[in-house]
């Protein structure tokens, strides 16, 4: 995505702000300070054109334009609100603002816009955007798809992107999408307008979008939120926000930001500095316990690893092939994040009820539902270990934290961290005559996982010719589409049968993200945008399979992505139906012997279909469909291609089968 | 003697499956399988779906082993009573999955051998 730096402005800009320099001190001793002084003055470049200025931006060397306000007809509202009243100013806290947010590696803000943040918005456009580095505006068409694609980001990028919301009804559509990030483990950083002065609430919607504690929507799934009174305040906060949202387990936080500091011009003599960015190491287990777990695994005959977001950078899923190779254990996937290559001989994934069943020891690594996993298949002394951050912090209104599992090793710690521990207490066990029982352990899960891939290949060719078209033949032609290409994979695979983990060759940890956390549906759409932006950097080809239900939930992101030319490709598994819970409202029908001839009503999406290409060509995106014959695709599919590889979005629309 | 009671009872249940799926009507059995959202966890040729259902054509079980699993379900499977879903129609499905045909298989599938 190109940036745009509005260099040529930059100067007038600058010293325009110079006021705003003098009147708030900007220590910065961060990334940024490490470069250069932060703050405007820092950005102007040299040969800036002055006489430019403020033609694009809006500000110029004078003040800028007096605010346009829509005015309610009731008399007693009249007149120009209060707060926008008095003398125009070139200082103003949200500047500020996004210097903190530059100062910890922040580089997008996505966003609806909302009157809460409008100063915020202004400062990001007219100065974020402006003055480098570069902190960009993301237009979005709905909060939940802002953070949806922060969410999505993160995955990718490995460090939060911003989003912002008006308050009340906007962070109440953000919330599901929130709770997803939570759900997810992954770091979001939200922001939420807020108009405290009850004085200066200029008219009924301002009322109505007022909240005495605006976060407190969200606060059983954050990891911290807080409502800054001072431009101290909020840099404190927002560096205290940043650092629990990326210390293990990693998570959304939320910071309702007043109208007024955002607005209000700095006074003279005050004082605003910003803090330097911390990170906290993630927390390792600890050393006896971490030693009993390495007897246990080099003891035991059948050691499984299960994995669910044990892999959180391209560090941790070297560290599995390591622990994995080691032991030569069997390794279950349950696809929270890219933690174990799919062709990998130990990958044992598509055998995980035989592979649990036989085993004596289970080491579950950031494994959320471990009861899930080994309910019904535990063999009798069968011991299992677990390790995850999820022990470190847990909040109890929502219950993703799944059912409790009386496991007999419980490390609290982050999975990723204590991996070289392990790997090493293991080696050193090690001895001669376990290493010849793993080497054979190891030959024989190589000839099951070839197995594996032989009966994935069987049943991938169950109605190959078929309409509408099989997922494992939507899934084959795609692959065959992108397979010599850097690809990158932005979706979870559930609802396709985890095709691609059968069929597909992935060893990269940026080939795969996971889902959404919380199942919370309109998450894909967003999420895939956010990957596909943090993928375009390095020139990955980014795609993604998605649900016809999830893109209906959505749509916007679409417009999103051909706004700001991300490439992507949209394939969009249109089984016109919510399949899911067509099967359960089928199971009550016949629970209550009512038969199931109506069961699809509410669930299918049908009369009229939806067109999918005619959707996403009205939202400014290059479409393919609806295909419906399997001999389509491939042709399909390379024309899209060809349109992502010039740096754009593109859709296929595939009439599929349920799963 | 146990073993040749249990072949007795093996070779009484499938003369019974061949029996009750000669009346199958195959085309009445696709409609209903339609209608009734088989196919929305095991395909529209039974191909399967993953976790939502398994496999079950083409080649499918025995007859009376489908006809339990529709009584008995478990899971994320419905049960079928008598009331919802009558025994013809349950040989009428039956002879549709029976009439699907195989297909090709993956050695004969280019995408399927990278």
């Amino acid at each position: 995505m190109p940036r745009r730096t509005k260099s040529e402005d930059a100067e007038q800009s600058a010293l325009g702000r110079r006021g705003f320099l003098k009147a708030a001190t900007l220590a910065g001793t961060g990334a940024i300070a490490s470069a250069g002084a932060i703050g405007p003055q820092a950005n102007v470049p040299e040969g800036a054109k002055p006489e430019s200025a403020g033609a694009a931006t809006g500000h110029g060397p004078k003040s800028p334009p007096r605010h346009s306000v829509q005015l309610t007809s009731r008399e007693s509202e009249q007149g120009a609100p209060p707060h926008l009243e008095g003398p125009s100013h070139t200082t103003c806290g949200s500047d500020f603002m996004v210097d903190v947010l530059r100062n910890l590696g922040i580089d997008y803000v996505a966003a609806i816009p909302g009157n809460t943040f409008k100063g915020l918005h202004e400062s990001i456009i007219n100065y974020g955007m402006t003055t480098t580095p570069a902190l960009e505006h993301i237009s979005c068409m709905h909060e939940e798809i802002s953070v949806a694609i922060a969410h999505g980001y993160a995955k990718i990028a490995g460090k939060p992107m911003a989003c912002m919301m008006h308050s009340t009804v906007g962070l109440q559509h953000g919330s599901m999408a929130i709770y997803n990030a939570w759900a997810d483990r992954v770091p979001v950083f939200a922001i939420v307008g807020a108009q405290l002065d009850a004085a200066k609430r200029r008219s009924y919607v301002d009322w109505a979008h007022s909240v005495f504690d605006g976060p407190a929507l969200v606060r059983d799934f954050t990891k911290f939120d807080d409502t800054p009174i001072s431009l101290s305040h909020f840099a404190e906060s927002a560096n205290r926000a940043y650092k629990f949202s990326m210390t293990p387990p990693y998570g959304p936080v939320l910071l309702a930001v007043d109208q007024n500091l955002q607005e209000d011009p700095i006074e003279a003599g005050a004082s605003a500095s910003i803090v330097k960015r911390v990170q906290a190491s993630p927390s390792r287990g600890d050393d006896a316990a971490v030693l009993e777990a390495a007897r246990w695994l080099v003891a035991a005959q059948n050691p499984v690893i299960v994995a669910d977001r044990a892999a959180r950078t391209p560090q941790g899923l070297a560290l599995m092939i390591e622990l994995a190779e080691a032991l030569q254990a069997a390794v279950v996937d349950m696809y929270g994040r890219m933690n174990f290559p799919w062709r990998h001989p130990l990958n044992q994934t598509r055998q995980q009820a035989q592979q649990i069943s036989a085993a004596d020891v289970i080491l579950g690594l950031e494994l959320t539902d471990f009861w899930g996993v080994t309910n019904g298949r535990l063999a009798p002394g069968a011991k299992r270990i677990s390790i995850t951050a999820g022990d470190l912090y847990l909040k109890a209104n929502y219950q993703d934290f799944e059912r409790f599992t009386p496991v007999d090793l419980a490390i609290a710690a982050d999975a990723e961290a204590t991996l070289p521990y392990l790997i090493e207490a293991i080696r050193k066990l090690t001895t001669s005559s376990r290493r010849s029982v793993f080497k054979s352990r190891g030959a024989q899960l190589a000839r099951d996982h070839q197995d594996s891939l032989e009966r994935s290949r069987a049943d991938a060719a169950v109605g190959w010719d078929i309409q509408p078209i099989t997922t494992a033949r939507m899934c084959a032609e795609l692959y065959e589409q992108i397979r010599t290409e850097d690809w990158a994979l932005c979706n979870g695979t559930v609802f396709q049968n985890y095709w691609p983990q059968q069929l597909w060759t992935a060893a990269h940890h940026y080939q795969y993200i996971g889902d959404s956390g919380a199942y919370g549906l309109g998450y894909l759409p967003g999420a895939t945008v956010g990957a596909a932006l943090a993928h375009s950097k390095h020139g990955r080809l980014a795609v993604a399979i998605g649900g016809d239900g999830d893109l209906m939930f959505a749509p916007g992101a679409l417009w999103t992505a051909a706004h700001h030319k991300i490439p992507l490709l949209y394939v969009v598994h249109n089984n016109r139906a919510y399949h899911q819970e067509v099967m359960f409202v089928q199971m009550m029908a016949n629970k209550r012997n009512r038969g199931i001839d109506r069961a699809h009503i509410g669930n299918a999406i049908t009369d009229p279909n939806v067109d999918f290409a005619k959707f996403a060509n009205g939202l400014g995106v290059y479409a393919e469909g609806p295909i419906t014959d399997p001999k389509d695709l491939a042709p399909a599919l390379k024309r899209a291609i060809a349109v992502v590889k010039r740096g754009e979005p593109a859709l296929v629309d595939v009439v599929s089968q349920g799963r | 003697m146990k073993t040749l009671a249990s072949l007795a009872a093996l070779t009484l249940c499938l003369v019974a499956a061949a029996a009750e799926t000669a009346s199958g009507d195959a085309a009445n059995g696709k409609r209903l399988f339609m209608t009734y959202g088989c196919y929305e966890c095991h395909g529209t040729v039974g191909a399967g779906g993953g976790v939502a259902g398994p496999r079950i054509a083409p080649n499918p079980l025995p007859f009376l082993g489908v006809k339990a699993k529709l009584r008995t379900a478990s899971g994320r499977m419905p049960v079928y009573s008598e009331i919802v879903l009558k025994d013809a129609e349950i040989a009428d499905i039956y002879a549709y999955l029976q009439s699907i045909p195989a297909g090709k298989s993956a050695h004969e599938i280019d995408l399927l051998n990278r």
